[in-house]
């Protein structure tokens, strides 16, 4: 059985784990800049503001108090994520980061109760353990287990946890009632196309002729018709799901400690990363990268750190996520492991025809397009790698607009949750401060005042 | 046990990063006598694991206020919560009501369980009938005397 833990609202509830009074709030979370809405929570959805809603629309609301907007903060989100992952690497045998909130787990040689069962607890622990709310779908492949867990989203019966067979009337009647455009790896344009040839729900595209699909569409999409038989037979990085992320990721020859290893490894696949980005004309708001030792070494000392870059405007630049990698790793290299996995996943796809410009932080003046451009077409004539980057020079300031970020509760000393012993503590002390902040301004603008006559 | 080496591998922790270890492998000098070290293991003790045993579920957050100093608790000391250890009477909760978190002493008071703090100020709150829930158990305080 493979499972797919998939966090609702992953950005809100990581903010909510840490101001609960967030809790049953419209919050929405918003773009690199203050830009726009990339996350909502359900109540947020209920007041119909779509997805991508730019933030001065939303200013009133805001004012008002009827609405939290928040902007990113990808620190926080990154090191939740890092604990998911390792709660769940402590609890299943196998399991594969998808996404920042997105994490496959592999239960070979479990049976069905036993799956449905750890799915549950599973489920309770990472909300008790992290405060964040999760669904888990549970199936043979990827491509159902996908499905299983928006069912597990949508329907409140399954309470979170639902598990599909390959065979079986729950599957039958799901797939009739999903449109083929919602499975996944069938884009927008895929589903088009198959609608012409009759397949408009994912049950025809199951019931179709394997050969006929290969044949007419492509080697993937026949994969995708096997599987919803509930024939495992799609790699995890064979479905890259255009506009969602991009992941490069290999393991080594031999196990490394060394960092230019590590790092020439990490800028290899973050020029592949960057070459898949440009390909389907999108362009990332993250970059991560992640390291893994080899965790059948039980002799060797584990470690599986991951590390999250917020860009400061969206970009398809390869030096641009060069440098972004550079900084992931200095984070999380420590010299005294031997790592066997190094990866980067580009994150928060924009497409690069519509994004929104930033008035404040203009793109950088050294983007290029038609050096990438250039780069990509000899690339593609004369085989991988023909033109790489060099070392890039010196570090460009990060520094990103973000007026409404919480603080980064987990990783910074100086901005942890602060906690009450009564209540209203918390308040009492933040009111002090407040007038000790007032009061130190008015007493500096009075010896500003006072100045010029002495 | 003396004269054998120990091979320790420390919990590690997530974001931050263990303490360097002392290496006792070097000579001392050319002309002088071989470190009567060179044969143990270095192994500094790390205080991340004396006080978190699961470091994906340990949070730590900042006391504020002034009503649990007679159990130690004090106005910007450093707490390391636990969420996953199973509440018992006699732990120092962090826990949500009313959209607030608080720190209070889980215990009984007049035989039903109450969130308790030290101060007369504030009075026990009972926990039947109220929203009150369990944010994670605090494992250690640390009060910095120096900083």
């Amino acid at each position: 059985m493979i499972g797919l833990v998939d966090a609702n609202n992953f950005y809100v509830s990581c903010e909510r784990v840490f101001q609960p009074h967030l809790e049953g709030r419209p919050v929405g979370v918003m773009s690199n800049n203050d830009g726009c809405v990339i996350a909502r929570s359900a109540e947020l959805k209920a007041l119909d503001i779509p997805m991508g809603t730019p933030a001065f629309k939303l200013e009133g609301l805001r004012q008002r108090g009827e609405i939290h907007l928040l902007s990113s903060n990808y620190e926080l989100y990154g090191d939740v994520s890092a604990r998911l992952a390792q709660l769940l690497r402590d609890a299943c045998p196998e399991i594969a980061p998808y996404s920042i909130d997105e994490m496959f787990i592999y239960l070979d040689g479990f049976t069905t109760q036993q799956c449905e069962a750890l799915g549950k607890q599973l489920r309770q622990r990472i909300r008790r353990h992290l405060g964040l709310p999760v669904c888990v779908g549970l199936a043979p492949t990827h491509t159902l287990a996908k499905l299983a867990n928006h069912l597990a989203k949508q329907d409140p019966h399954y309470e979170g946890v639902c598990l599909l067979q390959g065979q079986g009337h729950t599957t039958e009647a799901l797939l009739k009632r999903t449109p083929v455009g919602s499975v996944w790896g069938v884009g927008r344009r895929l589903a088009e196309r198959l609608a012409i040839g009759d397949i408009n729900t994912a049950w025809d595209l199951r019931e179709s002729d394997e050969k006929w699909l290969r044949k007419r569409f492509s080697v993937v999409l026949a994969r995708t018709a096997l599987e919803l038989r509930g024939t495992p037979c799609l790699e995890m990085n064979a479905l890259d799901q255009p506009r969602q992320r991009i992941m490069t990721s290999r393991s080594f020859g031999q196990p490394t400690g060394e960092f230019a290893e590590v790092h020439n490894a990490l800028r290899r696949h973050a020029q592949r990363s960057a070459e898949k980005l440009r390909e389907q004309g999108s362009m990332a708001r993250a970059v991560m990268v992640f390291l893994n030792t080899n965790r059948h070494r039980r002799d060797q000392p584990q470690y599986f750190p991951q590390a999250l870059i917020p860009l400061h405007s969206p970009s398809d630049d390869t030096r641009v996520i060069l440098e972004a990698v550079r900084q992931g790793l200095e984070q999380i290299h420590r010299p005294r492991f031997r790592f066997m996995k190094a990866g980067v996943m580009l994150l928060d796809l924009v497409d690069a025809k519509e994004h929104q410009l930033s008035l404040l932080h203009p793109p950088a003046r050294d983007r290029h397009p038609f050096l990438m451009a250039t780069v990509d077409q000899i690339n593609q004539q004369m085989g991988q790698g023909t033109i790489s980057f060099g070392m890039t020079d010196a570090p460009a300031a990060w520094q990103l607009r973000c007026a409404h970020r919480s603080n980064r509760f987990t990783t910074r000393w100086d901005e942890l949750m602060k906690v009450g012993t009564h209540p209203g503590a918390v308040a009492a002390a933040e009111a002090k401060e407040k007038a000790k902040q007032r009061e130190q301004h008015t007493l500096a603008s009075a010896k500003r005042r006072a100045q010029p006559r002495a | 046990m003396p004269g054998q080496s120990f091979h320790f591998t420390p919990a590690l922790p997530l974001s931050a990063q263990p303490l360097p270890h002392l290496t006792f492998l070097g000579r001392a000098g050319f002309s002088g006598f071989p470190s009567p070290a060179q044969d143990y293991e270095p192994c500094t003790l790390d205080l991340n694991t004396r006080l978190v045993k699961h470091p994906t579920q340990t949070f730590y957050v900042t006391a504020t206020g002034d009503s649990m100093e007679g159990w130690g608790i004090f106005e910007g000391d450093l707490l390391v919560v636990d969420r996953g250890i199973e509440p018992r009477l006699g732990h120092i909760l962090v826990a949500m009501l009313e959209g607030e978190v608080l720190i209070k002493r889980y215990s009984l008071y007049q035989g039903t369980p109450h969130l308790c703090s030290t101060h007369p100020h504030y009075p026990p709150l009972p926990l039947e009938g109220s929203d009150c829930k369990l944010w994670g158990v605090v494992r250690a305080v640390i009060h910095e005397y120096v900083r």
